[in-house]
């Protein structure tokens, strides 16, 4: 298990060693500059090359690149452009909005999901098997961003049952909380409810062809306590891995959801300043996504090291 | 005779009971959400040009100046003003009845430091470049001197672009967005949520200027009637409509045509003209060829349809007007109106025969801005029919003003100016001065933006201005298209609601 750790880490290190190369290239990838983004039109010449020198945009790119290793190797990701604070500061204001609402999200998916696919496994080839599956493949091939205008016009317009878009606090009020966050959940979760039904189905069906199954459905259990006692366990392994690939997707896809429905979350704060040219804040949100998108991997990993011992001989 | 006492009497009757249901019908309480596209950059006022921090610090500070209805400056926190006959010393009695937030009262302390803090930090340098020194000539007293007379210093002093706000003396003595958002005006500051809010609350201790009679610009008297006042920042025109149909906002900041039609028809809902709000602006790059040659820009400017750039670009909400200022200003005028949206193919192609260019491709950029890139889709069209080709490039605003703010890889460059022709002349002026829109000096434009900014005189200023309009058309140093508006919606509870430059939540209030 050490070994497998170590490894794992040291992938995890070298990943986190190419984003931030990447993080860093944005500045000759990305057309724009800062400092005109930042004044308005009619800024003077002088103006624009006083901003770019207090920016440090005038330092050449490898001076600008060891200034920006030397920081975020002492843990510091800089200072916003605009917002006028430290961009950690930034990403932990907005990190529990984004967390809290790809949690639910995910929990939503896995809830679901797993059901779906534990109904269309059980009825294969019958029609609860095709309706699930038909379902699955509209719920993948819907854009987030158009569903969640859907969602908006249906619960909140029409029907009035939820607030169309905004945040609140889960210590300010744990109710309003939930209202803010389920069509934004529901919209992000929706789309990989498809994704792991269609994992989970494929898997139940290996696990109810097993001999173990059908020896225990020989023994006269009954067929739920079969599928859920027996087989459940042992088909979760290759959905955890979804899971964790999920995990990522969800972090994505926040970046639109929580821009259809003004939440003030990390992936607003990304969009926010890829359209400012907010370069330390566009650096610095990445690589925390990638922090976060490893971590969930490795924690995932470590999961079906633990419950399928042969991934650790691998 | 008695029976016109009687008429008169009941007349008099009649307006008094009017004005008794006015009263009557403007209430205190409620609390209204506007739905704003983006988030403030920063609420310490004096650092920042961007609109969306407009929309909110104007209503929680307050300048020296502000500028009533047709944008003249008008006293606000100052009483008057005393100028010097050189035109080189202000006098302004500050007044004595007014507090900030923090319950401190206004001083001329407080005046004196923040006009500092401004030359510090402030976003638009210029507005205070004249300034030599500023002193308390008095405990409600200050006294400016400038280095050279400066025709256009009140206008500076009440300009609403990166506004002059006064602070109390502590807080300007800090840096740069360090400060407590403590302001004079009818609303004070509650919190600031980062990409979700900003909340302001009725200042009850707030006292209205007594020279004003109603709201007038962003002087006169500010009534405040709303409980609080809430910018939530929604970046998808879609989220914003939404939510004021299902209630969560009362007042949406700008909304697009074909919403506005639809919500039109909608009792529930009112929508709001504000027309003008900017000016079509399509520039040259005269550094380079072709735009450097005159007789092309004239045969560009005399092929374009104007109005039918309008009318598609900013469908129902525009205004043809050759003037470079708005409807309503003092110098609004109407030189080089005969050059103006001529659509003249045969004096296009005349004129595009006398100049420098044989053929080739120009460039078009815009950025993504649907209107924006209407233009440069009739531009493109129009020019073909004279044998300009035009290639169009279309990137997000940093990237095309990087480049528009260089001497090469354009030929055109389309995007609005709307502070500038509120600001006045002065400011319409200083985009072309030193060739900075243009990319190339030009010295008629340089004298008359010096003879303006020195000339104290009201009628020479006025011919002074003529003179810069007409040579923007007799050399077409850039083009105006015409003006353009925004739709603004509201729930139809909000009353008396009068659209600005920015949506003001003094002088209107909800019915219940």
């Amino acid at each position: 298990m050490g070994h497998f750790l170590i490894r794992r880490l040291a992938g995890a290190f070298l990943v986190l060693v190419l984003v931030s190369l990447l993080s860093f290239a944005l500045i000759w990838l990305v057309p724009g500059d800062p400092a005109a983004a930042f004044l308005d039109a009619s800024a003077t010449p002088e103006q624009v090359a006083r901003l770019r020198s207090a920016l440090g945009l005038d330092l050449s790119l490898p001076q600008q690149m060891l200034g920006w290793y030397g920081r975020i190797l002492s843990g510091d990701l800089g200072q916003s452009i605009l917002l006028n604070r430290s961009v950690t500061a930034a990403l932990i204001e907005r990190l529990p909005v984004t967390l809290s609402l790809a949690a639910l999200a995910l929990a939503f998916a896995v809830f679901f999901g797993v059901a779906a696919g534990i109904i269309a496994a059980v009825n294969h080839n019958r029609w609860p098997d095709q309706a699930v599956m038909t379902t699955a493949l509209l719920g993948l091939s819907v854009p987030d961003f158009w569903l969640g205008l859907v969602m908006v016009l249906v619960f909140a317009v029409s029907l009035g049952w939820l607030p169309s878009g905004g945040f609140t606090p889960f210590m300010e009020s744990p109710a309003e909380w939930l209202r803010s966050m389920v069509l934004p959940a529901l919209t992000l979760g929706l789309v990989q409810v498809g994704f792991i039904a269609r994992m989970a189905r494929a898997s139940m069906l290996d696990t109810l062809s097993q001999d173990y199954v059908r020896t225990a459905d020989a023994k006269g259990l009954a067929k739920l306590h079969v599928v859920l006692r027996h087989a459940l366990p042992n088909a979760m392994i290759p959905i955890l891995t979804v899971i964790g690939i999920v995990s990522g997707a969800l972090l994505g896809g926040a970046v639109i959801v929580e821009q259809v429905f003004s939440i003030p979350g990390i992936g607003r704060l990304i969009v926010g300043a890829i359209a400012s040219r907010d370069f330390p804040v566009l650096q610095g949100g990445l690589l925390f996504l990638a922090v976060i998108y490893l971590a969930i991997n490795l924690v995932v990993d470590i999961l079906y090291a633990v419950v399928d011992p042969r991934v650790r001989l691998a | 005779m008695a029976k016109h006492i009687i008429v008169g009497a009941a007349l008099a009757a009649a307006l008094m009971l009017g004005g008794a249901q006015n009263a009557l019908a403007q209430r205190k309480g409620g609390d209204v959400v506007i739905g704003i596209s983006q988030a403030p950059p920063s609420l310490d006022a004096q650092i920042t040009s961007a609109q969306a921090s407009r929309n909110v610090t104007l209503h929680i500070f307050e300048t020296l100046y502000a500028r009533d209805e047709n944008a003249k400056p008008v006293p606000e926190l100052a009483e008057g003003v005393t100028v010097s006959p050189d035109g080189k010393t202000y006098v302004f009695p500050i007044r004595k009845d007014v507090s900030f937030h923090n319950g401190k009262k206004l001083d001329a302390a407080d005046v004196v430091a923040s006009l500092e803090r401004y030359r510090k930090v402030g976003a638009s340098p210029a507005l205070v470049a004249a300034i030599d020194t500023i002193k308390a000539s008095g405990e409600h007293e200050v006294t400016v001197t400038l280095k050279q007379a400066q025709s256009t210093f009140l206008d500076n002093l009440s300009s609403p672009r990166a506004p002059i706000a006064i602070y109390p003396a502590s807080e300007a003595a800090k840096e740069a967005g360090k400060i407590e958002i403590i302001g004079t005006g009818p609303y004070k500051f509650v919190e600031y949520r980062p990409d979700s809010h900003v909340k302001l609350t009725r200042y009850d201790g707030y006292a209205p200027n007594p020279k004003g009679t109603g709201r007038d610009g962003f002087a006169g008297k500010k009534e405040a009637f709303l409980d609080t006042v809430t910018f939530r920042f929604m970046p998808e025109g879609g989220a914003r409509s939404a939510a004021l149909e299902a209630g969560q906002i009362q007042f949406n900041e700008t909304v697009d045509g074909p919403t506005a039609k639809r919500l039109g028809t909608d009792n529930r809902f009112t929508i709001h003209k504000m027309v003008p709000f900017g000016l079509q602006v399509i520039k040259f790059n005269q550094a380079q060829a072709p735009a450097n040659d005159v007789n092309f820009r004239l045969a560009v400017q005399a092929a374009l349809d104007m109005e039918e750039i309008m009318a598609i670009s900013y469908a129902d909400i525009y205004q043809m007007d050759p003037s470079w200022l708005y409807p309503g200003a003092a110098f609004h005028s109407m030189v080089g109106s005969d050059k103006y949206n001529k659509s003249d193919i045969k004096l296009a192609k005349e004129l595009l025969a006398k100049s420098s260019y044989k053929g080739g491709k120009v460039t078009f950029i815009t950025d993504n801005l649907r209107p924006n890139v209407d233009t440069a889709t009739l531009v493109q069209q129009k020019l073909k029919e004279i044998g300009v080709e035009v290639d169009i490039a279309v990137s997000d605003w940093p990237t095309v003003s990087k480049i528009g703010f260089t001497p090469t890889g354009w030929t055109f460059w389309t995007h609005g100016f709307g502070i500038e022709p509120y600001e006045g002349p002065g400011s319409v002026m200083a985009p072309w001065v030193n060739g900075l829109s243009q990319q190339a000096k030009d010295p008629e434009i340089d004298r008359i933006a010096a003879a303006f900014n020195a000339e104290m005189d009201e009628g020479k200023r006025k011919a002074l201005f003529d003179a810069f309009q007409k040579h923007m058309y007799d050399a077409a140093v850039a083009m105006k298209a015409g003006n353009y508006g925004v739709f603004q919606a509201s729930t139809a509870k909000l009353k008396n609601f009068k659209p600005y430059r920015i949506p003001r939540m003094w002088g209107v209030w909800l019915e219940p």
